[in-house]
């Protein structure tokens, strides 16, 4: 991926950072999926870009509810 | 602010106004009651998340001690001791308690009742001769936190229920990580106390609750049987119990070598299709 095109990931990589320190501060979780959720997000978007990036870190993130597993589960 | 031009945000606060004022007429509640309200209203609506994380509590209790071995064994290797932990629990069909998505529920209504209290005199026209206050302490729940020394207090009170539900939420045993988030909030006031009063309300209110679900959920927790401590995890070799029937062992079986990594190669949650990527 050249520069330009990498950029609208790096903002969505921006705005997980901007997660992490305000209000994922704030709550003691430990995700149950390794990667954890924000890192996950970080890696998709990183990866495959601010599009399905972020459209793979929504849909872990519905996957990471009470019901599920967790587990090991990188990003493809 | 610019995120507010975001339609979505204005729908939320939209939302959270009329919860509030339904609170406020119908129930003749003041403001910051009404805000209280709202907060145990969203608390009560997440207890079924609550209840299914007390089940996974207490398997993970049960499974404490082994939790604790592989933490042991993978003491300088963070990532490593993550990956295990994460596959003893598909092993034993455990669910780890905590998830993202009920945390992130609650974003927007922090979100939506951060713009109201922001809007708040523009919202409601009467709200300018109306009862704003809290307990005599705090004038006006739309006003900075510091802006009158009961907003001391209230942050005050935030500092330690945060603390004290940090304590209660925790499922980490990690000694770092677990300071970490008892000093948390000690760095957080800082940034809250520049938030309007209503919004402290808030987290203190949701604060209590989680404070109150704690206290109840380890009661109930502690009550389950005590730990099995035979139970079989992959690292723990097979016993042989004797079921072969004549019980004489020609020779005690050799020590099992650790998992060899084509085995135990983590499992990973299954996809549909595996796609390559497009760039």
């Amino acid at each position: 991926m050249s520069a330009l095109t990498r950029l609208p990931g790096l903002l969505g990589i921006g705005l997980v950072w901007l997660y992490r320190v305000t209000f994922g501060a704030l709550f003691p979780t430990t995700c149950k999926y390794h990667p954890s959720c924000s890192e996950y997000a970080v890696q998709a978007l990183r990866k495959h870009g601010l599009v399905r990036g972020s459209l793979l870190a929504g849909w872990r993130l519905l996957r990471c509810n009470p019901w599920s597993h967790g587990g090991f589960d990188p990003v493809r | 602010m610019m995120l507010y031009a975001i339609p979505v945000l204005s729908q939320l606060e939209s939302v959270m106004r009329h919860v509030l004022n339904w609170f406020h007429s119908n129930l003749g509640l003041t403001w910051a009651w009404s805000i209280v309200a709202t907060t145990v209203v969203v608390r009560m609506i997440l207890v079924p998340l609550t209840i299914r994380q007390i089940h996974s509590m207490q398997s993970l209790q049960k499974h404490a001690p082994q939790m604790k071995e592989i933490q042991k064994k993978y003491k300088h290797d963070r990532q490593k001791q993550n990956e295990e932990l994460m596959k003893f629990y598909r092993e034993n069909k455990i669910n780890p308690a905590a998830s993202c998505l009920p945390m992130l529920l609650q974003l927007p209504v922090f979100i939506a009742l951060y713009y109201t209290l922001k809007h708040f005199a523009t919202n409601f026209h009467v709200a300018a001769h109306a009862d704003l206050s809290f307990l005599h302490f705090i004038p006006s729940i739309s006003d900075g936190t510091t802006a009158h020394w009961g907003g001391y207090v209230l942050l005050f009170v935030y500092v330690a229920s945060q603390m004290a539900s940090s304590f209660f939420m925790m499922t980490t045993t990690d000694k770092t990580q677990r300071t970490l988030f008892m000093i948390m909030p000690l760095v957080f006031v800082f940034i809250i106390a520049r938030f309007p009063a209503g919004l402290v309300l808030y987290w203190v209110t949701t604060n209590l609750w989680t404070v109150g679900q704690g206290l109840i959920t380890r009661r109930l927790v502690s009550k389950t049987p005590a730990p099995l401590l035979e139970r079989r995890s992959s690292r723990t070799p097979p016993k042989d119990d004797g079921s072969s029937g004549n019980g004489a062992r020609s020779e005690p079986p050799p020590p099992k070598p650790a998992p060899s990594a084509s085995q135990q190669q983590p499992r990973q949650v299954r996809r549909k299709k595996k796609r390559t990527s497009r760039r």
